[in-house]
């Protein structure tokens, strides 16, 4: 499995660069460009609310790229460890229900991490 | 960085067309609420926002789009969405906002 981390500080400037980021390693992948837009939109999703919901208090986003043979695994995680469950309660909010659309699987409040969804990669569907 | 978004108006007797250019994200935000937001409680005919050079937009450009439809509704007028690609027209499917909002091709 291949892993590409990325370390940004928490701002609503660098948003852009994290989707950049993500649509390189999407094409890269192989990916066609309506499953990379999806993946975008879904990884936006996630900064946008850790932005809102992490404030002063979170300085620096992490995000890892797992990219193994049948899938592509992003997972998010910051230095507070007491923000896991940033979507808790808010079912029926815009951004949780894009990313439930969008990804195949979405991880939510676990113990490790903050947030985990995966894409797979086509033809191994 | 972040590019602006690009947004012009054009006043007519009956509606106000909005021409966007770019992408809406939490980074430029910001701004186009505060000029759709100003211009949807000025005006008092509807608004037809000319989405075909918008490349991105995720749930915080959906929720100013919601913000000020409410801002128009109170005075019976609506917001006319023309010119979306198909991947922004998906995420107003997954939101339900294709009801709420009238798209046009």
């Amino acid at each position: 499995m291949d892993n590409i981390q990325l370390c940004l500080p928490l701002k609503a400037e660098y948003v852009s660069i994290i989707r950049l980021t993500a649509s390189g390693i999407c094409n890269r992948i192989g990916f066609d460009i309506e499953t990379i837009e999806d993946i975008k939109v879904a990884i936006a999703e996630v900064c946008n609310k850790l932005i809102n919901v992490g404030g002063k208090s979170v300085e620096y986003l992490k995000i890892a790229f797992k990219i193994s043979k049948d899938k592509l695994t992003v997972v998010f995680d910051c230095e507070d460890s007491s923000l896991k469950c940033i979507f808790a309660g808010e079912e029926n909010e815009f951004g949780l229900a894009i990313i439930n659309a969008l990804m195949d699987e979405v991880e939510l409040c676990t113990q490790e991490y903050i947030l985990s969804m995966s894409k797979v990669i086509e033809g191994n569907k | 960085m972040s590019e602006e978004l690009g947004y012009r108006e054009e006043h007519l007797e009956n509606i106000i067309n909005i021409y966007l250019d770019g992408e809406v994200d939490i980074y430029s935000a910001p701004s186009f609420k505060e000029k759709i937001y100003s211009t949807a409680e000025s005006s008092e005919v509807d608004l037809k926002v000319y989405c075909d050079k918008l490349r991105y937009i995720d749930s915080t450009g959906l929720g100013i789009f919601v913000g000020a439809l409410k801002r128009v509704k109170q005075k019976q007028k609506d917001i006319y969405l023309s010119g979306l690609k198909e991947n922004i027209k998906k995420l107003f499917t997954i939101t339900g906002l294709d009801k709420v909002f009238k798209i046009e091709e």
